[in-house]
């Protein structure tokens, strides 16, 4: 047989193992990727209430000129800043457990439960949990606040409050003093920690804690370097690629995310303060159906993601070379 | 010297034992109020003490009295189990050629195929909504099935198990003269074994808990699943809530269970789908 | 593994063909079945029972879960779509008719004696006419009246309101219904108000959402300001009736249920803006005392009421079984089992004005059928503006959220939604060609 002849029939054998999977890649994924960029240029509206017909740039005219685009976009990032919060807090809880805890199976499971179990229904407890009135949390809350001296001092409304650390204001970019507080989104995003602490990250983080040579921190404690200076200097720049492969996915899961909390938890609201990205395109298509349009915002929150990607990998390579 | 060491040692143990039992219980609690709420009777739910005075199991009853909860459970189940052997049989017959087979451009392919999991999934779901519309397969098993029965991610999960096995294996077996797909299914799939089961954990857990696909191509109450119908119940008859907190908690023990039994396997795939490929 | 594998797939195969053969069922024991999209209201069945009884070859099923219009279009173009379905108002009615799953039976209904139109509540007409041609009948017809549980009034030794009574002494009353403890929580509203409403108050205040053309919103008159002041006035300045913050509280636990009605059956509200059909459940608690009055008016006596209609799907291969269903909705049987379920009042008009409707024999303490034909007498339908497709209203809904959460001042909102609304025609009418003809021939101007 020749060397060509060979080729062909690896190939054919590799082709055949592929097959099914290489087929429902084109019907499920790059059919549709290719299929939404064309539609991003039409006026395409399932109920064919108008032709169908291409409309160039118009979807994304609207879009730039559409303020709920930006205040969602907003929203978006907004939900982005609990991730360094649950990376540190997933970073902490892995060191505890690297220092050869007993019972460290026993802590990996409770801890991890939170985020095995995530979805609607833990997003409907959360949901009754957060309840102004009623709820367990601002019961523990005015309960505290009532051994402070604050008798009558109400917790914050949740959910159901636009309010927010950075007093953006509601429905417009911009700031409003009122709006300072507690609300859907920090509720949202702390119930996305508690997911987020023990889950995942924490495992990746673990894994590589024990792959730290060992000589290194020991050569660094005879040098006579703090714990903390042993972290900072040893440690960390090893777990760096591990950091760097978190932040990444984190990026891209967080970019397209919040979807299931604004349409289990808040329905989008208080005043669309919690409505995403995501939940946006999954309004204008699959409740008005409005599929030009959602596929041009579906593009453009592709291009963000990848953008912010291609920037992670540059500022995250320097940071290896470190 | 050394005894002051031991002893810093022993109280920073200590203090590490103190940490993770309050963030286990921070973990926990919510659990706990969910399994005491579900026992509650109505008018006690609004009470701040977390304990039920007189206890209610029939409000799991109630769950399956009030909607067609057994059939979201089967539906859940069902809907998972074919995703899952699905995507286990098309993504190890893709590793495999990814891994084991030889063919010119394997790896520049296989890079391509890798970037498309940075795809944001609602890209694809909105032409894939109307390839549905357009094939008839709106409200159906089938249409609930078979997009999700191919996976990138686990294409690349088994590869990188793949990839780990010795290769001298396959080829004395290819020496002995057996074919491609003897050496896949009598060689490679049982030592790949582990991988195997990890991916069918994950994917049967993402697809038993998955909201979106379902949502927009469910319509009829026969075909619900469980995260579509607990939604329903919650805007239909949430007010109880103590009967939805029963649901809630039927909901997650499957997979509590799964995830406990199966916590090798699960540990394995979260660090198996980081290494960069 | 191969025999792993194979094991596996043989028991999804059984399951399989267990999940598809526990699947309701097409046919019935030899009867066709049509599904009817609608609401799940609880008189539904004994009106879907009456049907069935009176074509004992059918059976007509509800299918509650679809309701969307944007729902049922898309199902009816996947081929699941149902055979009947309802609409609710002029713009869902032109929705179903432009994507064309509504079938025109002008003709059949004519042939069948029966005029739409002219037998109907003019109110209705909007909502089954589209261009002159019927393409469905209305199921019922609504307006809203105040609501009051007269136990409520009687414990705060408040006197019953008189019809005719002012704005003045509305909120005068209401304020002696509403109990706050301690905390600023309150006990008690004296009232509910849908902030939906906010329409009806808008109209009697004169004003309208936009001009005799459709081509320009004019919410920011001074007659439509008046009215959505007074709606936001209700909840933030007079405090009578809970804003949404407490509404959610109120309702988020303990098996009260949400909206007007339970408020009012559990006397958390003392009065409530709403329609007869709130009898549905309200007649369910028995020993409930309640009364109806006209809402205080303005300057003009109207209020917005509105139709629901059934329209039968065009793609239904049963089309022709379906059409029984909307001759049934014309029957007398229909329209007086309507009115004595009270699922609001029977869309054709001569069966409310008959000695039955007003009094009904087995409700003898409903004493005040009366107001209700009135307010559906002098009700008109909504706008719609056929610049602004498909929930487009966005504009104006966006600002009167705002308004209702409080976060607003309600002029300014109403002259931001004026002005977001009217560029917001300009603009379709400019960018799609057959709005940029109606435009024109509207006004004599180019958008």
């Amino acid at each position: 047989m020749t060397s060509a002849a060979r080729h062909r029939r690896n190939l054919l054998i590799a082709l055949s193992f592929l097959l099914p999977n290489f087929l429902g890649f084109l019907i499920f994924t790059l059919g549709p990727v290719v299929f939404t960029f064309g539609a991003a240029f039409t006026n395409w509206d399932l109920q064919g209430i108008e032709p169908l017909r291409w409309v160039g740039l118009f979807n994304f005219a609207t879009l730039a000129s559409d303020d709920r685009f930006w205040i969602y976009l907003v929203n978006t990032i907004y939900f982005l800043l609990g991730m360094p919060f649950a990376i540190a807090g997933s970073l902490a809880v892995a060191v505890l457990l690297s220092t050869k805890i007993r019972g460290l199976v026993v802590y990996r499971t409770l801890l991890y439960l939170p985020s095995v179990t995530s979805g609607v229904a833990v997003m409907l407890l959360w949901k009754v949990l957060y309840n102004p009135d009623f709820g367990p949390i601002n019961h523990l809350i005015e309960t505290f606040l009532g051994w402070l001296g604050f008798e009558n001092a109400k917790g914050p409304a949740w959910l159901l409050s636009t309010q927010n650390l950075f007093a953006l204001a509601v429905e417009r970019l911009g700031i409003d003093p009122g709006q300072f507080g507690l609300g859907a989104r920090e509720a949202i995003i702390l119930m996305g920690l508690w997911g987020a602490v023990g889950g995942g990250n924490m495992l990746l983080y673990l894994a590589a804690l024990t792959n730290v040579p060992k000589e290194l921190q020991e050569a660094a404690e005879l040098d006579g370097a703090t714990r903390w200076q042993n972290f900072r200097n040893v440690t960390w720049p090893q777990l760096a690629p591990t950091t760097f492969f978190i932040v990444v996915m984190g990026f891209i899961g967080g970019l397209q995310g919040g979807f299931e909390q604004a349409r289990v938890m808040t329905g989008g609201g208080p005043a669309g303060t919690t409505t995403t990205l995501a939940y946006y395109i999954y309004n204008k298509a699959f409740t008005e159906f409005q599929m030009g349009y959602a596929s041009a915002v579906a593009l453009v929150l592709f291009a963000l993601i990848f953008a912010v990607t291609l920037i992670n990998w540059k500022f995250g390579n320097k940071e290896l070379n470190y | 010297m050394a005894a002051e060491n031991i002893k810093g040692e022993r109280a920073r143990k200590f203090a590490a034992h103190v940490t993770l039992w309050v963030l286990a219980a921070l973990s926990l609690l919510p659990f706990f109020w969910m399994v005491l709420t579900s026992f509650k009777p109505l008018a006690e739910v609004e009470s701040p003490n977390p304990f039920p005075t007189e206890w209610h199991p029939e409000n799991y009853r109630l769950v399956f009295e009030q909607v067609p909860f057994a059939r979201y459970y089967f539906n859940s189940v069902f809907i998972a189990a074919w995703c899952t052997f699905l995507v286990v049989l098309t993504s190890s017959m893709a590793a495999y050629a990814f891994s084991r087979l030889h063919w010119p451009g394997r790896d520049h392919v296989f890079r391509l195929y890798l970037a498309t999991m940075m795809i944001p999934g609602l890209v694809t779901t909105i032409p894939n909504f109307s390839l549905m519309v357009r094939l008839h397969l709106l409200d159906s098993y089938q249409g609930l099935i078979i997009p999700a029965a191919f996976s990138a991610f686990g294409t690349f999960m088994l590869r990188q198990f793949m990839m780990s096995i010795h290769p001298a294996l396959d080829e004395s077996a290819e020496v002995d003269g057996a074919r491609p797909w003897q050496i896949f299914w009598d060689i490679i799939l049982p030592l790949a074994r582990p991988g195997l089961v990890t991916l069918a954990i994950f994917t049967f857990m993402g697809n038993y808990g998955s909201l979106f696909w379902p949502l927009i191509m469910v319509k009829s109450e026969a075909l619900r699943t469980l995260p579509i119908g607990m939604m329903y119940f919650d805007s239909q008859y949430g007010r109880q809530t103590n009967v939805l907190m029963a649901a809630s908690v039927m909901n997650i023990v499957p997979l509590v269970v799964l995830f406990v039994v199966g916590q090798r396997f699960f540990v394995k795939g979260i660090m198996l789908g980081s290494v960069k490929g | 593994m191969k025999l792993t594998f194979a094991a596996i797939g043989a028991v999804l195969v059984l399951l399989s063909i267990f999940a598809y053969r526990t699947l309701p069922s097409e046919n019935t024991d030899g009867k066709t079945r049509l599904v009817w999209v609608t609401d799940n209201n609880p008189v539904r069945a004994e009106q879907v029972a009456l049907f069935n009884k009176l074509n004992p070859d059918l059976e007509l099923v509800i299918d509650p879960a679809n309701t969307d219009q944007q729902k049922v279009i898309v199902q009816s173009i996947g081929g699941v779509g149902p055979d009947l379905f309802d609409t609710y108002g002029q713009e869902s009615a032109e929705a179903y008719v432009a994507s064309g799953i509504a079938w025109d039976i002008t003709d059949r209904m004519l042939e069948a004696g029966i005029d739409v139109p002219k037998v109907i509540w003019p109110v209705a007409v909007p909502s089954c006419v589209v261009n002159g041609r019927v393409y469905g009948f209305p199921c019922n017809v609504n307006a809203n009246a105040i609501w009051f549980n007269k136990d409520v009034f009687d414990r705060s030794g408040v006197p019953y309101p008189k019809p005719g009574w002012t704005w003045e002494e509305f909120i005068e009353t209401a304020k002696k219904l509403t109990i706050r403890d301690e905390k600023g929580r309150a006990k008690q509203f004296g009232l509910y108000w849908d902030f939906g409403a906010t329409r009806d108050l808008v109209y009697q205040h004169g004003g309208r959402y936009f001009d005799p053309t459709l081509t320009r919103c004019t919410l920011d008159s001074p007659e439509a300001i008046a009215g959505v002041k007074l709606s936001h006035a209700l909840m933030y300045v007079h405090k009578v009736a809970p804003t949404p913050t407490e509404e959610a509280a109120l309702s988020t636990q303990g098996g009260w249920g949400s909206g007007g009605i339970t408020f009012l059956m559990s006397g958390r509200v003392a009065m409530a803006y709403g329609g007869r059909w709130w009898l549905n459940l309200m007649r369910k608690q028995k020993g409930l005392r309640l009364g109806v009055v006209e809402i205080p008016y303005a300057k003009d006596k109207v209020t917005v009421g509105g139709a629901r209609c059934t329209f039968v799907n065009k793609n239904s291969p049963k089309r022709e079984l379906a059409l029984r269903f909307i001759r049934f909705l014309a029957s007398r049987e229909y329209n007086e089992l309507l009115n004595d379920q009270a699922d609001a009042l029977a869309p054709v008009m001569e069966y409310c004005y008959t000695e039955r409707f007003l009094h009904n024999p087995e409700h003898p303490e409903e004493d005040y059928n009366a107001v209700w034909r009135e307010v559906v007498k002098n009700s008109v339908p909504a706008e719609f503006c056929p610049f602004l497709r498909g929930g487009e209203m966005e504009p104006i809904n966006t600002q009167l959220d705002l308004v209702r959460g409080g976060l607003k001042d309600p002029e300014l909102a109403c002259k931001d939604a004026a002005r977001n609304a009217t560029a917001r025609i300009r603009r379709n009418a400019r960018l799609i060609p057959h709005l940029g003809r109606l435009y024109r021939e509207r006004t004599g101007m180019d958008p």
